[in-house]
């Protein structure tokens, strides 16, 4: 059991010296969602996910983010007070029957 | 804008046009202002775009059977007067934020020793109690939309190009003038801070209240 945990812990030193830290981790997972990137990169943030709980959390919910981003418009309504004034819509019908 | 005297009635065109344009105001107007203003920020830029997706769309006269297709298709309009307001936008101006370039998470780094720049544990990222199930709550849409609303103007508007309209990286770049880098930054410095404040203001308090 002791051995398991001084092996444990090697185990995590060892990661965390040969992957990204999390800061560059948390920079790496959005880039990620722009081009695609290397293999070496991609299997060096596999390895820091395996004993690094934030930087997995970190990925999961900026997926999340970028999945449910687009749908952002069709749940926000208009407050009225923030929609077109009366005044302005009167000037655009206007404008639209110049043509 | 001058005023013109009311004609008896709109000089009917030789293919009459989808819609009565008095009706696309009345119907579509506040929708397409919202998503304007949400884009420019600003009222009267907002209105001319509008004014502009509408006349465009009463030249290139289309019909549709469904009033969602008119919608969508009067909003891809808009949406590319947007990106032409940009366009200008970046060739005058340079674009990028500076002063959000200055890590606001860096606190939430271990600041030196072995494990510096890792996670400090209780301020790093917390699990969110499914997720999934938010997307029915409008509440849930409103602290997104409210989060948005507080990044800096400029990190906002390239959060929304890229995530909200689904805008290709490289466009955007030509679109707004700076380097792909440039880009990446200030994607990253959104989704932190988007991240970091749906967490505080809606996945934190979801498991307050269980």
């Amino acid at each position: 059991m002791k051995l398991f945990a001084s092996l444990k812990t090697r185990f995590v030193i060892w990661v965390w010296n040969h992957t990204p830290t999390c800061a560059e981790m948390s920079r790496l997972t959005s880039r990620a969602l722009e081009q695609p990137l290397t293999l070496k990169t991609r299997f060096k943030m596999r390895l820091h996910h395996l004993i690094c709980v934030w930087c997995k959390r970190y990925s999961k919910q900026l997926q999340f983010l970028h999945a449910t981003a687009p749908h952002l418009d069709e749940h926000t309504d208009v407050p009225a007070s923030r929609g077109l004034s009366a005044e302005a819509k009167r000037r655009i019908t206007q404008r639209l029957r110049r043509g | 804008m001058s005023e013109l005297p009311a004609s008896p009635e709109p000089a009917p065109t030789p293919a009459p046009p989808l819609s009565d344009p008095e009706r696309w105001v009345d119907e579509h107007g506040d929708y397409l202002f919202k998503y304007a203003l949400s884009r420019l920020r600003d009222p009267l830029k907002a209105e001319d775009a509008v004014q502009e997706t509408f006349l465009a769309a009463l030249k290139g006269g289309k019909s549709f059977q469904g009033r969602s297709a008119e919608k969508s298709w009067l909003v891809g309009i808009l949406k590319n007067k947007v990106c032409d307001h940009y366009r200008k936008a970046g060739r005058e101006t340079s674009f990028t934020d500076l002063e959000f370039y200055q890590d606001e998470e860096s606190d939430r780094f271990i600041p030196d020793g072995m494990f510096k720049d890792g996670w400090i544990h209780d301020a790093g990222p917390q699990e969110w109690n499914s997720p999934g199930a938010s997307l029915d709550s409008e509440v849930f849409w409103q602290t997104y939309r409210d989060c948005s609303n507080k990044l800096p103007k400029n990190i906002a508007t390239v959060f929304t190009l890229r995530e909200v309209d689904g805008v290709e990286s490289k466009e955007i770049c030509t679109m707004l003038n700076i380097s792909e880098s440039n880009l990446w930054v200030m994607l990253h410095r959104a989704r932190m801070a988007l991240r970091r404040c749906l967490e505080t203001n809606w996945f934190a308090k979801q498991e307050g209240a269980k």
